[in-house]
C-alpha cells in the first residue's frame, strides 16, 4: 500500500512539475542552476535536482520554452530560458484544468478529513 | 577543492555518460555538460568545501539512472504539438544517408557513398559508434560485390574461335571460385545488414529524441 502511493505520489509529481518549471518561467527567464534551486525551495516537489534538466530540454525540443546563451559574471556561459508563447498556453490551460481537479479532489478528500 | 571530491563528482559524471550510452552524442554531450555546470556552480557556492557536502550534493542531483530514465521519458500529453518541421528534414536527410551508403557507390561510384558518409556523420540519430559501422562495414556499401561479380562474370567468360581450342582467361580453380563466391555473398549481404541495424537504431534513437 505504501509502495503503490509512493508510485501515485512521483506519478502526479512527475506530471505536474513541467507546468511548475513553465510557472517559474511565467514572468522572467532563469538558468538553468537558478531554476533548480527555485523547485528545490518547495519541499517535496524535486526528490532527483538532476532530473530537470532533461525535462528542460525536452520542453524546449517541444517548443514550450526556448532559450538563450548569456555571459554570465563567473564561469562558463548560461543557457537562459524563457517561456514561448506555446509554452504560456500550455500554462493557461494547465492552470484552468488544474483548479477544477483540484477542487474536484478537495470536495472529497477535505470534506471527510474536517468532519 | 579536495581531490577526493573531485573524484566523486568525476566518477558521477562517468556513470551518467555510461547511463546515457545509447543516447545520440549531441545529446548525451549537452546533458552531461549541463549537470556538470550545476555540480561546479554548487560547489562554487560552498564556502569551505567538504567531502561530505560533495556527497551530498550528488546525492540531491539524483541517481544517473533515473536521470537517463527521465531523459528516456516521452510524455503523450504535450507531444502532440511539438514542432514536425525540423524532425521531417533530418528524417529525409537520414533516408538519404542510408540509401546513399548502400547504392550511391553503384550508382556514382566513390561520390555517392562518400555523400553518404557525410551525411552519415552529421546525422543526429546515431551515436559515434553506430557511425563507424556504417562507415566501415562495408565500405562502398554494395559497390564493392557489384562490381567483383561483373569482374568476376567477365574473367570468366571464355573465348574461342572455330578451330582453336577453347581457351578460358584467368579461370580459377573450383575452390578458389567458391571461396569467390562466399565472398562476394558475404559482401553483399554485410552491408544489407548494416544498413537494417542502421534504420533500427535510428527508430530507437527518435524514441528517446
Amino acid at each position: 500500500m505504501v509502495a503503490a502511493q509512493d508510485a501515485l505520489l512521483a506519478q502526479m509529481r512527475r506530471g505536474t512539475l513541467q507546468y511548475c518549471v513553465l510557472s517559474l518561467l511565467a514572468d522572467e527567464e532563469r538558468y538553468g542552476f537558478d531554476l533548480v534551486r527555485g523547485l528545490a525551495e518547495m519541499d517535496g516537489m524535486v526528490t532527483s535536482e538532476g532530473t530537470i534538466y532533461p525535462l528542460l530540454s525536452r520542453l524546449r525540443r517541444d517548443g514550450l520554452v526556448e532559450s538563450t546563451w548569456q555571459e554570465s559574471p563567473s564561469g562558463p556561459p548560461r543557457r537562459y530560458y524563457r517561456l514561448t508563447d506555446s509554452g504560456r498556453s500550455a500554462l493557461e490551460a494547465f492552470r484552468l484544468e488544474w483548479r477544477r481537479f483540484r477542487d474536484a479532489v478537495d470536495n472529497f478528500v477535505e470534506r471527510k478529513a474536517s468532519k | 577543492m579536495s581531490t577526493s571530491a573531485d573524484k566523486l563528482v568525476e566518477d558521477y559524471l562517468d556513470r551518467l555518460e555510461g547511463e546515457l550510452a545509447d543516447f545520440p552524442s549531441a545529446r548525451r554531450r549537452e546533458l552531461v555538460q549541463e549537470i556538470s555546470e550545476h555540480i561546479a556552480e554548487a560547489r562554487a557556492g560552498f564556502e569551505t568545501e567538504s567531502e561530505a557536502d560533495v556527497r551530498n550534493l550528488l546525492e540531491r542531483m539524483g541517481d544517473p539512472a533515473d536521470i537517463a530514465a527521465e531523459a528516456r521519458e516521452v510524455p503523450a500529453l504535450i507531444r502532440a504539438d511539438a514542432p514536425a518541421g525540423e524532425r521531417r528534414r533530418s528524417s529525409a536527410l537520414d533516408v538519404a544517408a542510408l540509401i546513399l551508403l548502400l547504392v550511391g557507390g553503384v550508382v556514382f561510384p566513390v561520390i555517392g557513398w562518400l555523400i553518404g558518409v557525410v551525411l552519415l556523420w552529421i546525422s543526429d540519430s546515431w551515436s559515434t559508434n553506430e557511425k563507424l559501422v556504417g562507415t566501415f562495414v562495408i565500405p562502398g556499401g554494395l559497390a564493392l560485390p557489384v562490381y567483383l561479380s561483373l569482374a568476376g562474370a567477365y574473367t570468366e567468360s571464355c573465348g574461342g574461335s572455330p578451330g582453336q581450342p577453347l581457351t578460358c582467361v584467368g579461370e580459377p580453380s573450383g575452390a578458389m571460385r567458391s571461396l569467390g563466391v562466399v565472398i562476394v555473398l558475404a559482401l553483399f549481404v554485410l552491408p544489407l545488414v548494416t544498413t537494417a541495424f542502421l534504420a533500427r537504431r535510428r527508430s530507437r534513437a527518435l524514441a528517446l529524441a
